[in-house]
C-alpha cells in the first residue's frame, strides 16, 4: 500500500524489526518500534516506513514460499501489536469527525487498513476500525447506529471487486461518502474509477482526501454498461460446473493428479476457483489487465511451490473452450495465456 | 435565374405543388427579370390572387412587408393585432427585439415566433405567430417533469433508512437549489436543545451544509409555533426572525423571500423547514405545493430515522449484554478468540465463550453452542453465562460444575415449558511453575478440543459426554492434560467443521481439513491462531450463509519466558480503540 521509503529510517532498525517478525518475538518487535519513537521519530513514520514495508516483505516471503502461512500470520499478529503500541505511545486526542475504516467482506489482510486507521487517528480524526472481513450488513447497521463522516474501505484482492461494489452501494444508500484503497482497486485506482468511487493511493493521500468533503462526494458515475451482456452473471452461475469440468480435464491430461492428497486436491480446486473469480472480476470491470496481472502473480506463486505453468495453461485452455459463448471472457483468457512463460504454451 | 424558373422549381414544402397553382399561366415578363426570392405574394392576376388577401387574413401567422429602406408597406390584420405598434409607413424599430436576429420575442405579455424572409428587390417579409399557449404548455410540462424528477431523487435519497443526522443533512442538501437558495431544518427540541442543519447554495452544484444547536428558548417564535403544530398561513417578520437566528448571513430583509413548512412526525412535527431565496424569488402557490410535498417526504424519512435510532439503542444495549465477553487476563495464559454470528447484522448468536478468574490464580473457561439461532438463542446464551458466573463461585471442579449447570437449566426448562439445551466444553486451567499449564476439561456433548503440541503434532483430546439441559443426570466426559510452554489448546464450535463450501458449496469443512489447516501453526500466538481458523472457515464458505462460528484458544505463554502482560488488549471486531496497551 505504501511506498517503502525506509532508507530514511536507520537500516539497522528495519533489519532488527524483520528479524523479530521472523522469530515471532512480539516483545522485541515492540521494543524496536518504541526505540524509534523514543529517538524522536514521528509515530506515522514508524507506521508507514517501518511496519508497512516490513509487512510487504512478509507478503513477498510468503509468495516466494520462504515463509509458511503460519509464519505470515504470526508476523502479521505481531505487527498488529506494534501498531497498537505505537498508537498508545502517540495518544492523540481526537478532534475531527468520525471515520469508519473496514476491510471488505472476505478480506483478511487487515494490517494495511489498520495502518490507514492509525495514521488518520494520528491526524486527529475519530476513527473506528471494524477489522478484517466486515460483513456488509454489519457495516450498514453500524452506520445507522453511529453516524460517520465517511467510510474508508480496504481491499487487497481484485477478485472481490463485485462484492466491493455492492458494499460501496450499501454505504452510499446510507448517504455516507465512501473512500477506497488497497491493491484490490488497481495500483493506480483504475477499478475504483470504474466503480465510480473515490480512491486514495496510501494513508497520506487518504487523509488529504478526507479533508475535502466535496472531493469525496464528487466521484464520477459507475461505468458498468458492459454488464448488460450477462457474461459476469453467467460465469458466476456456472462456477461449480466449470471447476468440476476443469478438474476432470486436468486429471485426464496430468494423470499424476489422481495421486494428490486431499489437501493437494483442495488447493487445486481453490486455484481453479480463483482463476474463475478473477476472470469474473475482470468481466465485472471490463479490464483484461486485471486477469493478466493475476495470471502473472499466480505463475510466480505456483512456480515457487513446484507447480508448472503448463498446468495453469491447461486450465485456461479448458475454460476458453467451454466459455466460447462469452467473447469477453475468451479474450481475457487468451491474453492470460499469452503472459504465461513459454514452456506453458506448448502443451495447449 | 428568373421568376419563372423559380416558379417551376418545387421548393419541396408543398406550397406550390397544388394543381391550381400549377395551372396559373406565366405572366408579367417585366417582373420576371427581377430577382425573386419568395414569390408567395406575387400572384396577383389570377383567381388565386383575388382570393389571396382573404386567405392571408385567416392564416395563423401575421405578415408584415417592408420595403428595401425598411419602411413598413403592409401589415396583415393578424400582424396588426400581435404588433399594434407596427404601422404602414413606420419602421420595425417601434417594436423592441424585432430588428434583432432572435426568433422568439416577448411582446405585450405574448410570446411571438418571428420568421424573417427576404423578398425580391430588397424587400423583406416578417411572419409573426403567437405561440404563447403552446409554449406555456411546453413549459408546464417541463416544470412538471422537473418536479417529478426532483421528487424521484428525493425519494431515492430519503427512501433508505438513514442515521437521523444523515437524514437531516440530506433534507437540507436536497432542498438546495431546487426549492431554495438557503434551506434550514430545525429538529424538534430534545431536552431543551434544538439542533439545526443548513444548506446554502454554492457556486457549483453541491451546496455547503453546516449545523448548529440552539436552546429551545432561543428559537425564533415562528419556528416554535410551527413545531407546536400551529401553522399560520403567512408569518410576519419571518425573514427578520431567520436573520436574527443567524441563518441568513449577509442579506437584508427586503432582498429575501422565505417560507416555513412543518415536517410531519408521529404526533407533533418532527421538525420545521425554512426555505429562502433571493430577490425576485417569491414562492408562488405551485412552488409552495412542491415545498409541502417535499416536507411530507422529509418528515417521513426523519420520523423513520428517529424511530430506528430509538429501537437500535434498545437493541444495542441488549446485544451488548449478550455478546461474548473477552476472557479475563490470567497469568501464564494467552487467550485468542474469534466470533462470527450467522446473522451479521444482528452481531449475536447461539455460540458463546468466556472465562472467569479463580481465587487460586487459575481460570475456569468455556465454549459452547445452544440449540436454535438468532435472538432467542442469544438470550439463552446470556442466561447460561450468568448461571456459570454465579455457579463457578461455589463449584470449581469442571465436571461437577457442568452437572450443576445442567440441573439449573433443566429447572428453567421445566418452569418455562420449552426445551432448550446446549453443548459445551468447560475447563479449569492452572499455571505451573515451569510456565506450562494444567488443564482439566469436562465435556457436555461438544466437539472435542484440539491441542497443538510443540512437536507440531495436533492432538484431539478424548472428550465426550451428553447434551447439557436435557436429562437430569447426564454422562459428563472428563479429561486432563498439560500444556508445555508454547503449546495451545483450541476449542471451537460446529460452525467451523460444519461450514459448507468446496466446489458446489455442499461439502463440509470437516475435522480433517481443520487439522490440516493447523499444520505448522504450533508457534502461532493464540489470537493469530483463532483468527486463522476464522479465516480458513470463511474462505471455505466463500460468501455463503453459515452457522454461528466461535473459537477460543489458550496458549501457555511461559512464565519463565517473555511474559505477554504488556499486550493483553485484543482488538475486537467492534470494540473500543485498541489503545489500552500499556507498559512498554
Amino acid at each position: 500500500m505504501t511506498i517503502a521509503t525506509r532508507d530514511t529510517l536507520p537500516e539497522a532498525g528495519y533489519r532488527d524489526y524483520l528479524h523479530c517478525l521472523a522469530e515471532a518475538d512480539e516483545h522485541a518487535a515492540v521494543e524496536v518500534a518504541c526505540g524509534l519513537l523514543d529517538a524522536g521519530v514521528p509515530a506515522d513514520r514508524v507506521l508507514l516506513e517501518l511496519v508497512a514495508p516490513a509487512q510487504a516483505e512478509v507478503g513477498e516471503r510468503w509468495a516466494r514460499n520462504e515463509w509458511s502461512v503460519a509464519q505470515e500470520h504470526a508476523a502479521t499478529h505481531i505487527s498488529e501489536r506494534v501498531v497498537a503500541a505505537v498508537a498508545a505511545y502517540a495518544d492523540v486526542r481526537p478532534t475531527g469527525a468520525r471515520i469508519v475504516v473496514a476491510c471488505m467482506d472476505g478480506e483478511w489482510h487487515a494490517l494495511p487498513a489498520r495502518l490507514v486507521a492509525e495514521v488518520l487517528r494520528l491526524r486527529g480524526w475519530q476513527v473506528t476500525f471494524l477489522g478484517a472481513s466486515v460483513p456488509a450488513a454489519h457495516l450498514v447497521s453500524y452506520l445507522h447506529r453511529y453516524d460517520a463522516y465517511a467510510v474508508a474501505l480496504a481491499s487487497a484482492l481484485p477478485m472481490r471487486l463485485p462484492h466491493a461494489h455492492r458494499m460501496i452501494e450499501a454505504c452510499r444508500r446510507s448517504d455516507v461518502p465512501v473512500l477506497v484503497g488497497g491493491r484490490g482497486f488497481g495500483v493506480d485506482g483504475r477499478w475504483a474509477r470504474r466503480l465510480g468511487v473515490a480512491w486514495a493511493a496510501n494513508a497520506v493521500a487518504a487523509a488529504e482526501l478526507l479533508g475535502d468533503e466535496r472531493a469525496l462526494r464528487a466521484s464520477g458515475p459507475a461505468d458498468l454498461a458492459h454488464l448488460a451482456d450477462d457474461e459476469y452473471a453467467g460465469l458466476v452461475n456456472r462456477r461449480g460446473e466449470l471447476i468440476d469440468g476443469a478438474l476432470a480435464d486436468l486429471t485426464q491430461r496430468f494423470p499424476a493428479t489422481r495421486d494428490h492428497t486431499p489437501a493437494q486436491l483442495d488447493s487445486t480446486v481453490s486455484d481453479l476457483g480463483y482463476i474463475l473469480d478473477f476472470l469474473a472480476a475482470a468481466l465485472y470491470v471490463d479490464d483484461g489487465s486485471l486477469f493478466t496481472e493475476f495470471i502473472e502473480w499466480l505463475t510466480t506463486i505456483l512456480d515457487s511451490r513446484g507447480v508448472p505453468a503448463a498446468a495453469i495453461d491447461v486450465s485456461l485452455a479448458y475454460y476458453t473452450r467451454v466459455l466460447h459463448d462469452f467473447p469477453r471472457a475468451v479474450d481475457h483468457l487468451q491474453r492470460g495465456r499469452a503472459v504465461l512463460p513459454a514452456a506453458g504454451q506448448r502443451s495447449a | 435565374m428568373t421568376g419563372a424558373d423559380v416558379r417551376d422549381l418545387d421548393p419541396g414544402d408543398g406550397r406550390f405543388s397544388t394543381p391550381s397553382v400549377a395551372r396559373v399561366p406565366v405572366r408579367r415578363p417585366t417582373t420576371s427579370r427581377q430577382i425573386a426570392a419568395a414569390p408567395a405574394l406575387e400572384l396577383p392576376q389570377s383567381q388565386l390572387a383575388a382570393d389571396w388577401p382573404e386567405v392571408a387574413e385567416h392564416l395563423r401567422e401575421g405578415v408584415v412587408v417592408c420595403g428595401p429602406d425598411g419602411t413598413v408597406r403592409h401589415v396583415s390584420p393578424v400582424a396588426k393585432r400581435l404588433l399594434p405598434d407596427v404601422v404602414v409607413g413606420g419602421t420595425l424599430a417601434a417594436v423592441n427585439h424585432l430588428t434583432s436576429l432572435d426568433s422568439h420575442v416577448r411582446h405585450y405579455g405574448r410570446r411571438l415566433r418571428v420568421r424573417r424572409v427576404a423578398l425580391s428587390a430588397g424587400r423583406s417579409c416578417l411572419y409573426v405567430e403567437d405561440v404563447s399557449d403552446s409554449e406555456q404548455r411546453a413549459d408546464e410540462l417541463a416544470a412538471e417533469r422537473a418536479k417529478s424528477a426532483f421528487l424521484a431523487v428525493v425519494g431515492d435519497k430519503l427512501g433508505n433508512p438513514l442515521h437521523p443526522d444523515r437524514a437531516a443533512a440530506a433534507v437540507v442538501r436536497l432542498a438546495v437549489p431546487t426549492l431554495a437558495e438557503v434551506a434550514v431544518l430545525v429538529l424538534a427540541p430534545r431536552s431543551g436543545r434544538a439542533r439545526w442543519w443548513r444548506a446554502c447554495r454554492a457556486e457549483d452544484e453541491t451546496p455547503t451544509v453546516d449545523r448548529g444547536v440552539l436552546a429551545a428558548t432561543e428559537l425564533p417564535p415562528a419556528i416554535t409555533d410551527s413545531l407546536r403544530g400551529v401553522q399560520p398561513h403567512t408569518v410576519d417578520w419571518l425573514v427578520e426572525q431567520a436573520i436574527d437566528a443567524g441563518w441568513l448571513p449577509g442579506v437584508a430583509a427586503h432582498e429575501v423571500a422565505a417560507r416555513l413548512v412543518p415536517l410531519p412526525g408521529r404526533d407533533a412535527p418532527a421538525g420545521v423547514l425554512l426555505v429562502a431565496r433571493g430577490a425576485g424569488g417569491r414562492y408562488g402557490e405551485d412552488e409552495f405545493d412542491l415545498v409541502r410535498t417535499f416536507a411530507a417526504r422529509a418528515g417521513a424519512a426523519l420520523t423513520t430515522a428517529l424511530l430506528y435510532r430509538e429501537q437500535a439503542e434498545v437493541a444495542d444495549t441488549l446485544q451488548a449484554s449478550l455478546l461474548p465477553v473477552e476472557p479475563a487476563p490470567a497469568p501464564g495464559v494467552q487467550w485468542g478468540t474469534a466470533y462470527r454470528p450467522a446473522q451479521a447484522g444482528l452481531r449475536i448468536g447461539g455460540d458463546f465463550y468466556g472465562s472467569h478468574r479463580l481465587p487460586d490464580g487459575g481460570s475456569v473457561f468455556f465454549l459452547g453452542d445452544v440449540s436454535g439461532k438468532g435472538v432467542e438463542a442469544a438470550v439463552f446464551t446470556g442466561q447460561l453465562r450468568q448461571c456459570l458466573h454465579a455457579l463457578h463461585r461455589v463449584e470449581q471442579h469442571p465436571a461437577r460444575l457442568l452437572r450443576l449447570l445442567n440441573d439449573a437449566l433443566l429447572e428453567t426448562t421445566l418452569a418455562h415449558g420449552q426445551g432448550r439445551f446446549a453443548t459445551m466444553v468447560l475447563g479449569v486451567v492452572r499455571p505451573h511453575r515451569d510456565g506450562g499449564l494444567g488443564l482439566t476439561l469436562a465435556g457436555g456433548g461438544h466437539l472435542p478440543p484440539l491441542v497443538l503440541r510443540s512437536s507440531g503434532e495436533v492432538e484431539q483430546l478424548p472428550l465426550n459426554g451428553m447434551l447439557v439441559g436435557v436429562v437430569p443426570d447426564p454422562r459428563i466426559g472428563q479429561v486432563s492434560t498439560r500444556l508445555a510452554p508454547g503449546e495451545t489448546c483450541l476449542l471451537y464450535s460446529d460452525g467451523v467443521t460444519e461450514a459448507r463450501g468446496g466446489r458446489r458449496g455442499e461439502e463440509l469443512l470437516g475435522a480433517d481439513r481443520l487439522i490440516q489447516a493447523l499444520n505448522g501453526c504450533h508457534r502461532m500466538p493464540a489470537p493469530a491462531l483463532a483468527e486463522r481458523i476464522e479465516q480458513v472457515t470463511c474462505d471455505w464458505l466463500g460468501q455463503r450463509d453459515h452457522d454461528d462460528i466461535a473459537v477460543l484458544a489458550l496458549r501457555a505463554s511461559g512464565v519463565g519466558g517473555r511474559p505477554q502482560r504488556h499486550l493483553h488488549a485484543v482488538p475486537t471486531l467492534t470494540g473500543p480503540d485498541p489503545q489500552e496497551t500499556t507498559a512498554r
